[in-house]
């Protein structure tokens, strides 16, 4: 079984509350936008929404309740855990 | 005006924070605002005049970082390095409820020694979240004067205008962002080398990537890990992290929380408009609300406009003198200028929904909705922006796509936008489909309104399929990527976006009607007089239309136009079409006043009544469905080809879009003639 608690960010079940830890990107394919819109290890999110047939995620996060829209790919860059 | 050195000044900060609209308030020029990140697609500038002094000021377009990764960063990148001589400051934007965000930039901002000014907008925003900033806190630790604004209500504009004047604009000397210890010494000399004033912007230029020759020496000295992890985009990693880490300790002292908040407006809407959904039925309802406007609203204007045109060219014909100026103006310009005209309030009504969408902030929604959906075809979410203002018209969409970071997808949304029915296409389709389709309706819908939509689609539909096949031709440039903010909604500015909107339309109106009137003016000539006719005249004037030397023109180029069902008439209308589409409507005004004994008759029903020699209606359904079909797929406007090519910067890709549209437009048109003929 995976460690308790260690997800990517993408297949992250929806509406529960997570915590950003890094980042999985030993290739540098990791759009650095991802760190510039402000998905920082210690940041909170939830994922809200997600467009019909794995289209992008909605998701909310930082102190600030901030939105953004990415792909389950870019999802897939960030190591996340489940908060309680 | 007094002979004073315009003091210039940059309005910088992220894309929807209302930049555009403190931008609006503070210069009252023309210039659109939207909510949508890539509507301020180039730098636009604007003046001001506050006590006796002139100020330009330039609104960049937003941008989350220095680092730039897509074109319209990059055009902003370039400006504020590269200009900082010759503006006085920046007035750096920030929006309350995104600080965090915001300060990101300013910081890379203010250690390129940029002498600024901060304003935060929307503060009463941030309250409703139950958040206070300590205004002097931030001040403080920032080293820099902040002014509170609400730019939509005119608080605190003044207040800038002040500051401005006062040169309150402030530099620190401390920079933010420490250059990691093992590269200071490397960056230092670097920075000495090439003359430079910071040691910032020599860290800049490697980790941006522009002295890319220059990393193998910083290597020297480093730990074999050290050396690894210098690639430019570790460096903007590193720097950025550090920077957040930063930003957080100085918001810490400054924001204060109460523990609840109110749901905000956003939070309640996208519950339903991004909902799997609902999202969907929302998208589609907005945009049959959008087509049930552009033609039942506009058509009682249409009447009028129309009514009044075919008055004035009856009226005119009546009462000038008899002769060749009084058939000039009565029947070859007044008809051409009315025949665009009447389309004013179309564009008008389509063009108000796609600025009060923008400024709302759905359209980050719509992106959001479709993007899994433009993803097989080769184009991003972000393509929906440009295709759904195509329908207005190609230019400022393919100027829209500024903001796709995949140049692969960028270049497939520019190709394949201008198959989307803009709104110089409405004139040609409202007379063909007056012409072919008859007056009945199918469940209270007209058929008319119902093959209108059917265009619509079809532009849409080979739009997406035209991008499926071309994107296995072009080459790909990079990952493609959507990581994108959704900004909070805002009630869109009715009243300022009618004025753009007024604005626009001017702009249509005047822009054809300048060459429609030139386009009437050879026409006429070329209609007016005919080879001579008898030995002792050297041309022949007030021919028959069919022994001028239009007709002739428009003879020679008949058995090309033949297979696709045309006559000559509609020839020269295609011909004249390829400088706007919207010409062929002056075109076929002119060529059918001509024409006739009795000129004040609307033009339309003289086009009904045509016939060709051997008796067969000009313009019956095949013809009609040819007609429609070439205007659908052509490329017929050389404007459009300017800002392709300004935009790609490649005459390849520019020919390519023209061989390939009017290639398939010819192919189609004489196929649907040939079947249904």
């Amino acid at each position: 079984m995976k460690e308790k608690g260690l997800h990517k960010l993408s297949g992250f079940p929806k509406n529960k509350m997570g915590k950003i830890l890094g980042y999985d990107d030993d290739q540098m394919k990791m759009p650095s936008k991802i760190i510039e819109m402000g998905l920082l290890p210690e940041t909170a999110f939830r994922i809200l929404y997600q467009a019909p047939f794995n289209g992008p995620m909605y998701v909310e996060f930082g102190e600030e309740k901030s939105r953004i829209a990415l792909r389950e790919e870019e999802g897939s860059f960030i190591i996340v855990e489940e908060l309680n | 005006m007094q002979d004073t050195q315009k003091k210039q000044v940059l309005l910088v900060g992220n894309p929807n924070v209302g930049k555009s609209t403190v931008f609006n308030t503070l210069c009252n020029k023309k210039q659109k605002t939207g909510n949508y990140a890539g509507v301020t697609v180039a730098s636009h500038s604007g003046n001001y005049a506050y006590k006796n002094e002139e100020v330009e000021v330039v609104d960049l377009p937003g941008s989350y970082s220095i680092y730039p990764s897509s074109e319209d960063e990059a055009i902003f990148s370039k400006f504020l390095i590269d200009e900082q001589k010759n503006y006085a400051g920046v007035i750096y934007i920030l929006e309350a409820l995104s600080l965090k965000r915001g300060l990101l930039l300013f910081q890379q901002i203010q250690d390129l020694g940029v002498p600024m000014i901060l304003v935060v907008n929307q503060i009463d925003q941030a309250e409703r979240r139950g958040i206070t900033i300590d205004i002097q806190k931030f001040s403080d630790a920032l080293g820099i004067k902040i002014i509170q604004t609400n730019a939509k209500e005119q608080i605190g504009i003044e207040e800038i205008k002040e500051a401005v004047l006062n040169n309150e604009f402030l530099k620190t000397d401390k920079t933010s962002f420490e250059i990691p210890t093992q590269h200071k010494d490397f960056i230092q000399k670097l920075s000495s080398d090439k003359g430079l004033d910071n040691e910032y912007k020599a860290w800049i230029s490697i980790s941006s990537g522009v002295d890319v020759d220059k990393i193998e020496s910083m290597k020297k000295g480093l730990s074999d890990s050290e050396a690894k992890n210098l690639v430019p985009k570790r460096l903007q990693v590193q720097e950025t992290v550090r920077r957040y880490q930063n930003v957080d300790r100085i918001l810490a002292n400054v924001i204060s929380k109460r523990p609840q908040f109110k749901e905000l407006l956003t939070e309640r809407l996208d519950k339903v408009l991004v909902h799997k959904f609902w999202g969907y039925v929302v998208f589609l309802l907005i945009l049959l609300i959008i087509f049930q406007s552009v033609f039942f609203l506009a058509e009682y204007p249409m009447n009028w406009i129309d009514n009044f045109f075919a008055w004035l060219s009856a009226f005119t014909g009546e009462h000038l003198p008899e002769g060749p100026l009084n058939s000039l103006i009565s029947n070859g310009i007044i008809p051409g200028l009315g025949g665009i005209m009447v389309f004013a309030p179309q564009i008008g009504i389509l063009l108000y929904f796609l600025y009060l969408l923008e400024d709302s902030g759905y359209m980050a929604r719509v992106i959001f909705l479709m993007d899994r959906f433009l993803r097989p075809f080769g184009l991003n979410g972000k393509s929906i922006v440009p295709l759904v203002s195509g329908t207005a018209c190609a230019i400022p969409a393919v100027i829209s796509t500024r903001n796709i970071e995949n140049l692969k997808e960028r270049l497939l949304t520019i190709l394949v936008t201008p198959f989307m029915t803009c709104s110089a296409r409405l004139p040609v389709y409202s007379i063909i489909i007056g012409l072919i389709i008859s007056d009945g309706t199918f469940f209270g819908i007209q058929y008319k309104a119902l093959v209108l939509l059917g265009m619509y689609l079809l532009g849409f539909m080979v739009a997406l399929l035209s991008a499926a096949i071309l994107k296995g031709f072009i080459k790909n440039q990079g990952k493609t990527y959507l990581v994108m903010d959704l900004p909070t909604y805002k009630k869109p500015l009715f009243a300022y976006d009618f004025k753009m909107v007024l604005g626009k339309v001017w702009e249509f109106i005047t822009g054809a009607g300048k060459i429609i009137f030139i386009v009437s003016i050879i026409i006429w000539f070329l209609s007016y007089f005919g080879p001579k006719q008898s030995p002792n005249e050297v041309v022949a004037t007030n021919v028959k239309l069919d022994h001028s030397y239009l007709a002739k023109m428009g003879k020679a180029i008949e058995p090309a136009i033949a297979p696709l069902g045309y006559d000559w008439k509609m020839g020269v209308g295609i011909i004249t079409s390829f400088v706007a589409r919207e010409v062929f409507v002056g075109t076929m005004s002119t060529l059918y006043s001509l024409d006739d004994d009795a000129p004040e008759g609307k033009v339309i029903d003289k086009m009904r009544h045509d016939v060709k020699p051997n008796g067969e209606k000009v313009f019956n359904f095949a013809t009609g469905v040819s007609v429609l079909l070439f205007y659908a797929f052509a490329m017929q406007c050389v404007s459009t080809l300017a800002v392709v090519y300004r935009e790609t910067k490649s005459w390849k890709w520019t020919g390519f879009q023209v061989v390939m549209m009017t290639g398939l437009a010819y192919f189609v048109s004489m196929i649907a003639y040939q079947i249904l003929k």
